[in-house]
């Protein structure tokens, strides 16, 4: 699971059909890099989330029929390393 | 399974239902054969009270879950142990892959000698 940075969300006309309804978001990864993920909890730009990868943690959160295995599972209120900065 | 050293910790409350009342830890690598992605941190839930400092082993995957207890964790990482103590064979012992050592040293092992125990910071 990696901690990223929300740059906002994403969206498009033609998609999979098993996107529908969901709110797709892009995430800068720490390496550099974004990702997008799937969010239910309710992430906005700025907010910093956990990602969590893989088949079962997407069956888990958002179903079977829904092709993104990049699920955000937090959304962080803060870091023990905020204090350091 | 990745060696890393915890950094840090974080808070959550906006959070899937199975990650209720789990400790989520900021880990460094040091070594992680043939990591998927450049990343230099990941994020872990604690299942052994590990703190900032300690050196962890961390599990992925179905591992992880099973050490929380249950297959329906949404998690793919999990910390299964503490280290106490590492020790790394010598340069030309170490197998013909190369080994990543993504944030040096373990300072379990800062010297390689088995003589000292891990120190705490």
């Amino acid at each position: 699971m990696v901690l990223g940075v929300v740059r906002g969300a994403v969206w498009g006309a033609r998609q999979a059909s098993g996107l529908e309804g969901e709110k797709l978001i892009e995430v800068e990864v720490p390496g550099g890099g974004t990702k997008v993920a799937i969010d239910r909890l309710g992430a906005g730009p700025g907010d910093r989330v956990i990602l969590a990868h893989g088949s079962r943690v997407r069956d888990l959160t958002i179903g079977e029929s829904i092709p993104e295995k990049d699920i955000v599972i937090a959304i962080v209120d803060g870091t023990s390393l905020d204090v350091a900065q | 399974m990745i060696l890393g050293r915890v950094v840090g910790e974080v808070w959550a409350t906006r959070k899937h239902a199975t990650l209720e009342g789990r400790k989520l830890l900021i880990i460094a690598p040091y070594v992680w054969y043939a990591p998927s992605a450049e990343v230099g941190q990941l994020v872990a839930v604690d299942t052994v009270s590990a703190g900032v400092g300690d050196d962890v082993v961390v599990c992925m995957g179905d591992p992880a879950r099973r050490q929380l207890g249950a297959a329906n964790i949404a998690v793919e990482a999990a910390v299964c142990a503490v280290v106490d103590r590492t020790e790394l064979a010598p340069e030309n012992e170490r197998g013909k892959r190369p080994l990543t050592f993504l944030g040096g040293l373990p300072h379990s092992a800062e010297d390689g000698s088995t003589k000292h125990p891990a120190r705490r910071p």
